[in-house]
């Protein structure tokens, strides 16, 4: 009896074990294979459409600043280049206090092989090598879906798709070119992430080669404001070429686009770095980073990201004070009784003021240095009157805060709302390429090509509308929690919103403006200077300078950075701000920045090192 | 007819008791006469008579707990602290003697009135241990597998069971910080990937994946056995490569009447050390060294706080309401506001905050904090069910102000028998509520929340301002901190809630004595849930003024249902045992998450994301599926007790790997020599017993997130979108590759070698367990870097790393008859032997302000510590001339080596400058007893492990302003002390900071862990008879040369694209919760 049900119990155990194992591994491919499926995320089939490939080239624009996936250590990745190109060269202070980014002490000493200054070294590559894979990235998709449904995109508009990809190829590209010379240039086939470096004469041939296709692929007219056009492309095609001193070649390139190109000067200064968006990429515009503020991601972090450490300190914005303008910066703005730059005609003691150049001051100064810095009793856009306190350690950063990149108050283009400091954050868009750069880019060549008239007659272009505007009483539209004080100053500026007058309007009292034309270019290096002049008054703080100073040579480098901080127009940084006398001195090397050091690393294969070092680092 | 019914069932289940618990070798002699003693009770009725005695051990010790029990009946008794027991039972009736670690003993009363037993130890070798789907004999097991002495487990405060296991088994560290509820980083032998690498828990059967185990109440738990080594692990196949936990909850419920356990204690903690043991708490000190650090830099010293250099004073106020500070009525001459019209205060815009002459800022934030745990459990039974229940309530106060932890649970598990089914569940629900924004071990730069530098705020700031609201350091060389105070009360309500039911539901069916079949649904499923909120701040220099709360939640199911077949058999000398198994495993989870800006009413209760109630909404969900399938088998074979093989195999599928390579095999083979078994052995007179051990076998690990077999694209608002249009305010949709699939995922690898001894010395007297391993980890998954030409997405996770542990673990152990004492001890060594096949090194996970201090470089362990190595201090102007060209060198500032000998101190002289991996951790356990009184000790020591003091950063280098060690001033460099412990304090010296061995300290540290002192009450006690009450203390006395704040950190809560990543940083003191001294009073009582 007892042996009977174990064996009958035996056999249907059995069978049943039998039976789930047997089940189970029927199961198994299925059970697997469907618990595989990523969750939450988009695949490459997807996106094989025409939204696919408009979404990735939008993408591609985007990598034009910093994004959430790129803030890591620091702001070596802002568009402006503000780090690099204005805080390494004479533009400004780190501002802040001395402990506050700590890698930005060492771009600024000159010590770019050290480790903190290689972390924002590294991001400036790291987002500029995304902005290139993201272009690559589009390029790839479109072809494969021309190929695959021909019916989805018009000719016209898988054109302009790659030949947008292709002119933000060739501007990622060139980013790295101007920082480190000697890079690896990426198409979109290219698989080998650790290929060695170009020369940087290839690179700059690599650069044009593409801005060549997208000319050729562009329309006239941009898609949308925010896009490359043929134009576009143009205008940074004689930028390359600027850069890669091909001055003849440069000429009839950027003279094409000044005699048949879209692009025309502002009438007022202001409305160049601007939250008023109906003045948004106006006609000086060649390309810019489009921030949007209030947009939808609730951290503005589409805004001016990379700009957003670069404001007053004790004052609406809450923080932190950086970017802060030179003593020399402020200076170098000095005019002569003929409105022309101090600093030619008096080049032995136009720097030599230590003092905070306040309202006080009554030099001559030409009116873009209030539109370019933030100084003592001199209203702020229309934030009211600008004071010293509002900076966080003066005996770190001086007395002055940056200003081109603020908004005006009146604009509405500020972040209402969002994670850190959002009053820091707005919509002003960020220039990386102006029609005034490109005037004085066609200077540049033409008096390296011996044409001095045309050099001059295009910095007085862009001297002219210089004098065309200065700063306004910008009283408050709001006044309820006034934290500076309007009236009491200047009360003729009581009720008087206007942020830019004419430069001899009479409600100016915080300063003498003056500035005019060249009548003439004695010589050629009198011109060369006169450009180059020009272009640092007109680009200040832009984050172009160290560029600029790089590409004019060593010796001319050399001697404006160390003159910067030892001694040039009577005045030195380093007895100025104390943490200047450490700087190193300005040498061969640093005409490029170390490739990253990590990125050298990553470059091996086996013991090869594909990228090469730049040389002296 | 009903007293046949009820034999026919006794005999099944002793059958079934004798295998399950005395492993395969028939039924022992023991066995027989209890069998035979059971029809004997069944049939024989006699008188009642009192029966007392006394039980010993063999050495003569009273025997306290063990439980008497009349043969066939439920009549039962408890010896007491002396032996003593008194039992009624009829003249010829069976006692029955057992408790935990003695050999059972059956005696006949035979009239008798007074029946003394002596209980002779189960010797090491003759314990049994519930390891993999099975029970064994530790005699049979050929692996590196340490049982947990798991009375000495429960003797601690923490919520968590995995707190002492450092202590406990040779070859295992644990990591976790002093916060309530905090995680335990739990390693055994070693660390095998540069990705997760915490051990399997296995709990009643069912794998976890988790590294707190909060939810598993301590006093539930019956036994916890570590397996270490690939022949004791990899019938766990795809996920022992770290090592397995084998957790048992399964408390037999007694045959028998309720019997009702309570178990209370309660205490108080607080921290083992503050920072106002090591930083400056007055105001006037702290100038001193500000002055020093200007004066020494030849600037002139800020006197917009303390006014006159030469006669420094409290400010009246350190800041009164903006830069134009409208309630000012002027500065003095120092520029510190005067005449302040304090009316004129407004908050957020007006703030008036006044200068204090010394805030003790960790005192405000940490004190005492009260601990309790309560514990119910009933258990009893019959022949036929045992049931056991138990209740438990956890709360552990933060030593930090409104900080806990609070832990509720309830767990059923029963068990039935009918013939030869058996079957039920062992179920726990419990919830646990944890209070507080302080993160336990947080990533990221670990500046903020209440540690990191917010501690370390000046003692000039004053908690409050004029008007009760939390003041900040709002002026010009007052630092970027927040306001540590304010932190932790605005986040008291931050709440983290998991809600978890964890068990399984068995059943078995005894076939025959040979074999016997199992099935087994595990589940552990629930629902963890975060609602936080961050203020406002308008009192610090980097103030905001907006407010946000955030919520989310995940749910989560993870399903294993396994099926075993089991197959015993002797034949002669030749012993089988045989074991197969199928398994199936699903695990998924569900998040939603969401936050809202500018809440316009920001109490507890309008905390919810709704749009009337605040401003910006931002809602997203993610979730994650895997699932695992797997055939296994095991044979055992022991001949003649002397000769022990065991071969185990396990085929896994995982769908986190590729096609084609879902599927590995993990094969183990083990082999053991008992010695003493040998003719020519026996009869030795100082090894009484000896066993030898020898295991090979590979283990396996998938443990990356799921779906990484394809490319992944999506996007952000944040990163891929775009105004393209130049709107300004609306942004276009955009795409990026966000990770590089690789469809060539495999199985990492996990290679290991044992070999093991087990001695029983001297007749019982000392047990030695001595394993020295290999552990070769091959095809190592995870995500090296690629360059970032590649850009940003994700870097596919490969298979191409391998990393190597060797080790030695001991344990020797000696019990005598009145006292006892454990020693384990153990040694590994980690060493990377590749990374991709392209880099040399990799960084680790946290860049601090300073740069990264963690490199991963081969031949090295895996997050050792990089940066120069730190020679003293340049004594003057020659040695700065004569040393190599370096950055900033100036006298007092420090030098650092020229390691490659170029002449120049640059990026290429960095070198590896320490290891967070010790050279040597033990573990002592001791204890005692005298009559009515036992005591037990703890200690732990950790030795050769470095510490990266990152928070020198700040109370030495002041970066940010921060508070300063309060022996800076004496002990920095100066002319005339040239061999200072810090170098010349010069708030110009940007380089002396960077990151070097100056930061490297000696992390050892000796602990008394755990001290208890306990009484048993005697049995005829009026109030609480039997019970036991005990003081305890946790964490009494440290022994340290490291001079931070708590040598026993945790691990960084860090995660990287492709998962956990905390190995890779390890040991770096970012102002880590320390760890808590704890008394307590506790009492056990049964009735």
């Amino acid at each position: 009896m007892t042996m009977k049900i174990v064996s009958k119990n035996r056999l249907l155990v059995g069978t049943a074990v039998l039976t789930l194992i047997s089940a189970g591994l029927y199961g198994c491919k299925d059970f697997l294979s469907t618990n595989s499926v990523p969750q939450g995320t988009l695949d490459a089939g997807t996106l094989s459409s025409k939204a696919g490939v408009e979404g990735t080239l939008i993408g591609a624009y985007r990598a034009l600043d910093c994004t959430n996936n790129t803030s890591g250590p620091g702001w070596g990745c802002a568009a402006s280049n503000w780090v690099f190109g204005s805080v390494a060269a004479d533009d400004s202070y780190k501002g802040s206090t001395k402990d506050d980014q700590p890698p930005i002490n060492d771009i600024e000493g000159y010590h770019w092989g050290a480790p903190k200054g290689q972390d924002y070294i590294n991001q400036k590559w790291t987002l500029t090598y995304e902005g290139v894979v993201r272009a690559n990235s589009a390029l790839r998709l479109l072809k494969k879906v021309v190929a695959s449904s021909p019916s989805e995109f018009s000719t016209a508009d898988a054109h302009a798709v790659e030949g947008e990809a292709l002119f933000l190829r060739a501007h990622y590209h060139f980013e790295a070119y101007r920082m480190w010379g000697n890079i690896p240039y990426y198409r979109e086939d290219e698989t080998d992430f650790r290929k060695a470096n170009e020369t940087s004469t290839e690179a700059a041939a690599d650069i044009i080669k593409d801005l060549d296709a997208a000319i050729a692929l562009l329309p006239t007219t941009p898609r949308s404001k925010g896009r490359a056009s043929q134009w576009t492309a143009k205008a940074y095609k004689g930028r390359v070429q600027v850069y890669a001193g091909q001055y003849a070649a440069a000429v009839t390139t950027l003279q094409d686009v000044k005699t048949n190109g879209p692009y025309a000067l502002e009438k007022s200064y202001d409305r160049v770095w601007t939250g008023f968006n109906q003045f948004a990429d106006g006609p000086e515009t060649i390309l810019a980073y489009q921030a949007s503020s209030n947009d939808g991601e609730p951290n503005g972090n589409n805004a001016n990201f990379g700009e957003r450490l670069n404001f007053p300190y004790y004052t609406h914005f809450g923080c932190c004070g950086f970017n802060q303008p030179s003593q020399n910066l402020v200076n170098f703005y000095k005019v002569d009784a003929a409105g022309l730059p101090l600093s030619l005609s008096d080049p032995a003691n136009w720097n030599s003021s230590d003092a905070n150049f306040t309202s006080a001051n009554t030099a001559l100064v030409d009116p873009r240095l209030d539109w370019t810095v933030g100084r003592e009793g001199v209203p702020y856009k229309d934030w009211g009157l600008y004071n010293s306190n509002m900076v966080r350690d003066p005996g770190n950063g001086g007395p002055y805060s940056p200003k081109k990149n603020a908004h005006e108050e009146a604009s509405g283009s500020e972040q209402l709302a969002g994670g850190w400091s959002p009053t820091q954050q707005n919509s002003v868009h960020m220039h990386l390429y102006r029609f005034a750069d490109l005037l004085l880019l066609l200077a540049e060549a033409q008096v390296e090509g011996g044409d001095l008239n045309g050099a001059m007659a295009n910095v007085n272009l862009v001297r002219a509308r210089a004098d065309s505007t200065a700063q306004g009483c910008g009283f408050r539209p709001t006044d309820a929690s006034i934290v500076i004080p309007d009236s009491s100053a200047y009360p003729g500026c009581v009720g008087d919103k206007r942020i830019a007058v004419p430069t001899n309007d009479p409600s100016i009292k915080w300063a003498t403006y003056k500035v005019s034309q060249y009548t003439s270019f004695p010589s050629q290096a009198y011109a060369r200077e006169a450009v180059r002049t020009e272009r640092r008054l007109e680009l200040a703080m832009e984050g172009q300078r160290l560029f600029d100073l790089r590409r004019w040579g060593l010796a001319y480098a050399a001697a404006a950075i160390n003159g910067y901080i030892n001694g040039e127009g009577g005045g030195a940084e380093k007895t100025r701000i104390a943490y200047k006398a450490t700087a190193d001195v300005f040498a061969q090397k640093h005409l490029l920045f170390p490739i990253p050091y990590l990125q050298v690393e990553l470059s091996k294969t086996g013991t090869t090192q594909n990228l090469k070092q730049n040389t002296g680092w | 007819m009903f007293a046949n019914r009820r034999k026919t069932m006794e005999k099944n289940l002793s059958g079934k008791t004798s295998f399950r618990n005395r492993g395969w070798r028939g039924l022992s002699a023991v066995l027989v006469s209890l069998l035979f003693a059971l029809v004997l009770s069944g049939t024989a009725f006699g008188q009642n008579i009192v029966v007392t005695g006394t039980v010993t051990s063999t050495g003569g010790a009273p025997l306290q707990g063990v439980t008497v029990r009349v043969q066939g009946t439920d009549t039962r008794a408890t010896t007491d602290a002396s032996g003593k027991y008194r039992i009624s039972a009829p003249g010829d009736a069976v006692l029955n003697f057992s408790v935990l670690g003695q050999r059972p003993v059956q005696t006949t009363v035979a009239g008798r009135n007074t029946v003394d037993v002596t209980m002779a130890n189960i010797t090491y070798l003759e314990q049994v241990l519930v390891t993999a789907y099975t029970e064994q004999r530790r005699g049979d097991i050929t692996g590196a597998i340490s049982s947990v002495d798991i009375a000495q487990a429960q003797k601690q405060t923490g919520a968590s069971v995995l707190q002492r296991l450092d202590v406990a088994v040779p070859g295992v560290t644990v990591v976790s910080s002093g916060s309530p509820g905090s995680r335990s980083t739990v390693r055994i032998r070693g660390v095998s990937s540069f990705q997760n690498n915490d051990p399997l828990y296995v709990i009643d059967g069912t794998p976890v994946e988790e590294s707190y185990l909060n939810f598993l109440n301590p006093n539930d738990i019956t036994s916890v056995q570590v397996l270490k080594d690939a022949s004791a692990s990899s019938i766990y196949g795809s996920r022992a490569s770290n090592g397995v936990i084998v957790i048992e909850t399964t408390k037999k419920g007694i045959q028998g009447p309720p019997q009702v356990t309570l178990r209370v204690r309660s205490g108080v903690a607080s921290p083992v050390k503050g920072y106002n043991d090591i930083l400056l708490t007055n105001s006037l000190d702290y100038f001193k060294v500000l002055r020093a650090s200007y004066q020494n830099a030849g600037l002139k010293t800020p006197t917009n706080i303390y006014g006159d250099s030469l006669n420094p004073s409290i400010p009246q106020y350190i800041y009164a309401a903006g830069s134009t500070r409208p309630a000012v009525g002027g500065l003095d001459q120092y520029g510190r506001p005067i005449n302040v019209n304090t009316a004129a205060y407004s908050y957020p815009n007006a703030l008036i905050m006044p200068g204090s002459a010394g805030t003790d800022w960790w005192g405000a934030v940490f004190g005492t904090a009260p601990v309790g745990d309560y514990n119910l459990d009933v258990n009893g039974g019959s022949d036929a069910n045992a049931y056991r229940v138990s209740f438990n309530y956890f709360h552990q106060g933060g030593t930090a102000i409104y900080n806990d932890f609070k832990r509720g649970s309830i767990r059923a598990n029963t068990q039935f028998n009918r013939g030869m089914f058996n079957f039920g569940e062992n179920v726990a629900l419990s919830y646990e509520r944890h209070y507080g924004g302080l993160p336990d071990d947080p990533g990221g730069y670990a500046e903020d929340g209440i540690l990191g530098k917010n501690i370390l705020m000046q003692p000039v700031i004053p908690i409050y301002d004029i008007n009760g609201n939390f003041a900040g350091g709002k002026s010009t060389g007052l630092g970027n901190q927040g306001n540590p105070v304010k932190y932790a009360f605005e986040h008291k309500d931050d709440i983290q809630k998991n809600l978890n039911i964890f068990g399984n539901a068995f059943a078995g069916l005894d076939l025959t004595p040979a074999i016997s079949l199992k099935t087994r649904l595990g589940f552990n499923t629930g629902q963890n849930a975060f609602a936080g909120f961050t203020p406002p701040s308008p009192e610090v220099a980097e103030a905001t003024f907006n407010n946000q709360i955030d919520e989310n939640t995940t749910q989560f199911l993870d399903w294993t249902w396994s099926n075993t077949a089991r197959f015993v058999k002797a034949l002669g000398s030749h012993n089988f045992d045989f074991l197969l198994g199928q398994e199936a495993n699903q695990a998924t989870n569900h998040n939603i998450a969401g936050s809202l800006q500018n809440l316009v009413n920001t109490g507890v209760d309008s905390r919810y994301i709704q749009n009337a109630l605040g401003g910006k909404k931002d809602v997203s969900s993610t979730g994650s599926k895997s699932a695992l399938l797997s055939l296994f088998g095991k044979a055992d074979y022991n001949y003649a007790e002397k000769y022990v093989a065991s071969f185990t195999v396990r085929r896994d599928g995982s769908s986190r790997l590729a096609p084609g390579h879902q599927w590995g095999t993990f094969p183990a083979f083990g082999l053991g020599w008992r010695l003493t078994n040998e003719p020519f052995f026996s009869g030795n007179k100082y090894f009484s017993d000896v066993m030898l051990r020898y295991g090979v076998g590979v283990t396996g690990n998938q443990l990356i997130p799921s779906g990484r077999i394809v490319a992944q694209f999506g996007g952000d608002l944040g990163e891929t979108y775009y105004d393209v249009t130049g709107s300004g305010s609306t942004i276009a949709t955009g795409y990026r590759q966000t990770s590089i699939g690789n469809p060539d995922l495999k199985w990492e690898e996990n290679k290991s070698t044992n070999v093991g001894a087990d001695m029983v010395l001297f007749n019982g007297a000392i047990n030695l367990v001595v394993d020295v391993y290999r552990r070769n980890t091959n095809n190592l998954l995870f995500d090296p870097a690629l360059p970032a030409t590649a850009g940003l997405s994700s870097p596919p996770i490969i298979n191409v790393g391998k990393m190597r542990n060797t080790g030695i673990d001991f344990s020797v152990g000696h019990q005598a008859a009145f006292w006892n004492v454990t020693l384990n001890g153990s040694h590994y060594h980690n060493e990377i032997v590749s990374i991709d096949g392209f880099q040399t090194f990799f960084y680790g996970p946290i860049s601090t302000r300073f740069g990264n201090q963690v490199i991963n470089e081969i031949g090295h362990p895996i997050g050792s510590f990089y940066g120069f190595i730190a020679d003293g201090f340049f004594r003057d102007a020659a040695d700065v001339a004569a040393h190599a060209k370096q950055d900033g060198a100036a006298p007092g500032r420090i030098k650092f080596r020229d390691v490659n000998g170029d002449g120049v101190v640059d990026n290429n002289d960095r070198t590896i400058i320490g290891s967070p991996h010790p050279k040597f951790t033990a573990g002592l356990d001791l204890g005692a007893r005298r009559g009515n009184f036992d005591v037990s000790a703890t200690v732990f020591g950790t030795y050769g492990n470095k510490i990266f003091e990152n928070q020198m950063e700040f109370y030495v280098f002041r970066e940010f302003e921060t508070n300063v060690r309060n022996d800076l001033l004496a002990n920095s460099w100066t002319p005339t002390n040239l061999n200072a412990k810090y170098p010349r304090l010069d708030v110009s010296d940007g380089n002396s900071s960077t990151i070097s061995s100056f930061y490297v300290k000696d992390g050892s540290y000796t602990r008394l862990r755990n001290m208890q002192i306990g009484y048993t009450l005697p049995s005829t006690a009026q109030y609480l008879p039997g019970a036991r009450v005990y003081l305890q203390g946790d964490n009494l006395f440290t022994k340290t040369n490291y001079d931070g704040l708590d040598p026993a950190l945790p691990a960084a809560n860090t995660f990287g694209p492709a998962g956990d990543v905390r190995d890779q940083y390890r040991g770096v003191d970012r102002g880590s919760y320390p760890s808590n001294r704890v008394f307590s009073v506790g009492v056990v009582t049964s009735f």
